[in-house]
């Protein structure tokens, strides 16, 4: 029986043939913004090497008290290329979240999220804040001083939330205050719930793409310009097999020559240590509740803080309706919005780490 | 064009050759392998590990057993089994950061030969897939490929990337 025999038996059998056709009548618009289509499927690079490496670690993870910060260290000394997993997936992560942004703000400008994508840009949004949420919660799982003081601050924000915020923190902790209970409901999170989150989301934003197409440059929209398509199988799946080779090469190289040590166990009665920071991805965020003062006249100042933080992120969320038309006024102040807002976060964050 | 893939290869190749040590500059932050008595010393562990505290490496010789020869653990039978459960021994409290490093030199060759493999097939794979694209490309142009019921036939043929 020939190679050929086998795949058609399968495609048979598994009602592939639509998806197969599906494949080859896709076709990609070509324009000066193409380039920005590579980065959606890049993401999906970086979650597998998730996965891959997620499972690899969390066959030897202990998410215990006593267990979580000896298993790694575990992992780093005893096994085989342990520590090379574990940097791996460390950087995998830094890669896959800056990649989501780099995708989202690629829509953001290109205004991409216009309709009918509407629904395709909030699924987008949500995978971008779960795409954080793993980071926060993979974050303690090596159980270390810094991690559990970020971690001390970071399930303390919630509490400014009016009427829920106390219940936030408690789930998140599982309790007052992080235990073992936090370590062990943070694993959960991290490799059952969030994943299972991603992946509900990611098959519905991934088929809302499908059914509405690429998106092609507003200008070209407007005027009507007849672009020049190319056909998504095999001419761009192999441009962007070459972009994932060289991705993957990148990444191995920066997991071997800047691996993650590992500090010692963290210690639930000492007090927090000094320059406690989250991920790079959270800077900004840490630095913008500094910077409040600690009262605001009747109200504190990291109230005000997450309200302010919160209505961003729901403007953000809710930004095809706020601005349905892009051409208009509207239409520019948030493209100037979007340059201020980076402007910002890097600003935020170089001062973080100053 | 072809000088230039040359290029790319010759510089990925000898960056991989090059000692990673140097090219990270620090210490702490790379991979490092101890000196080569340290490396030789655990090569004669049975797990041939160096990651141990400098406290734990001046440890007594006589705790150093020879490579092979595997210390009975308390309570075992001579058939190897288990008799009564052994007591679980506490885990060693550690008094310094793990950094990461390759456990013995056999694990350094492994990380070396397997970072010219990768940046070497990467080149490799990409000089071939640039190639393959050329060719879809040059197909799709001259109009082989027709996407069924596609509703643009009409449209101007897509240009090459870098062209």
């Amino acid at each position: 029986m020939s190679a050929r025999a086998v795949v058609n038996w399968f495609v048979d059998r598994l009602a592939l043939k639509p998806i197969l056709d599906y494949m080859h009548k896709k076709e990609i618009p070509q324009h000066h913004h193409t380039i920005w289509y590579y980065t959606g499927s890049s993401i999906l690079l970086f979650l597998f090497i998730q996965i891959f490496t997620g499972i690899l670690l969390a066959l030897y993870y202990q998410p215990t008290l006593e267990g979580a910060n000896a298993s790694v260290g575990r992992i780093m000394t005893e096994l085989p290329l342990g520590w090379l997993v574990r940097s791996i997936h460390s950087w995998s992560a830094t890669f896959m979240i800056a990649t989501v942004m780099i995708h989202m703000l690629a829509i953001w400008f290109t205004k991409s999220y216009r309709k009918p994508r509407e629904v395709t840009w909030m699924t987008g949004f949500v995978l971008l804040v779960v795409s954080m949420m793993f980071g926060f919660t993979g974050y303690l799982l090596p159980w270390d001083d810094l991690s559990l003081a970020a971690t001390k601050v970071g399930t303390n924000i919630p509490k400014a939330i009016p009427v829920v915020g106390t219940w936030v923190t408690q789930l998140l902790r599982g309790g007052d205050d992080v235990t073992g209970d936090t370590l062990t409901r943070f694993f959960i999170f991290h490799v059952c719930v969030l994943p299972l989150l991603v992946f509900a989301i990611m098959v519905i934003h991934i088929l809302l793409v499908q059914k509405e197409g690429m998106s092609i440059p507003l200008k070209d929209e407007v005027e009507k310009k007849k672009l020049p398509w190319l056909p998504f199988w095999p001419n761009f799946i192999l441009r962007e097999t070459m972009i994932w080779l060289v991705l993957l090469g990148i990444v191995l190289t920066l997991s071997v020559l800047f691996a993650p040590s590992l500090d010692l166990s963290a210690d639930l009665m000492a007090p927090a240590p000094e320059g406690v920071k989250p991920e790079w991805y959270f800077l900004f965020l840490f630095q913008t509740l500094k910077i409040f003062p600690a009262n605001m006249g009747p109200v504190t100042g990291e109230f005000v803080a997450v309200v302010l933080i919160l209505v961003v992120i729901m403007a953000i969320f809710f930004m095809p309706f706020l601005e349905a038309k892009p051409l208009g006024k509207r239409g520019k102040l948030v493209t100037y919005g979007g340059i201020l807002g980076i402007i910002y976060a890097i600003a935020m964050s170089i001062w973080s780490l100053l | 064009m072809r000088k230039l893939w040359f290029g790319f290869l010759l510089v990925t190749v000898s960056l991989a050759l090059v000692p990673l040590e140097a090219i990270a500059g620090q210490e702490g932050t790379a991979p490092n392998v101890k000196d080569k008595a340290q490396i030789e010393a655990a090569a004669a562990l049975p797990s041939g590990r160096t990651g141990e505290s400098p406290a734990a490496q001046a440890a007594p010789p006589q705790d150093v057993k020879p490579a092979g020869e595997v210390p009975a653990k308390p309570g075992a039978l001579p058939s190897g089994r288990a008799g009564a459960a052994p007591a679980k021994k506490p885990p060693a409290i550690r008094t310094e950061p793990i950094v990461p490093a390759y456990q013995n030199i056999k694990e350094r060759s492994a990380v070396r030969v397997f970072y010219v493999w990768l940046w070497l097939s990467i080149g490799v794979l990409l000089y071939f897939l640039r190639w393959w694209v050329q060719e879809a490309d040059r197909v799709y142009r001259a109009k082989f490929y027709e996407p069924v019921e596609s509703p643009r036939k009409d449209n101007p043929l897509p240009p090459l990337l870098g062209e």
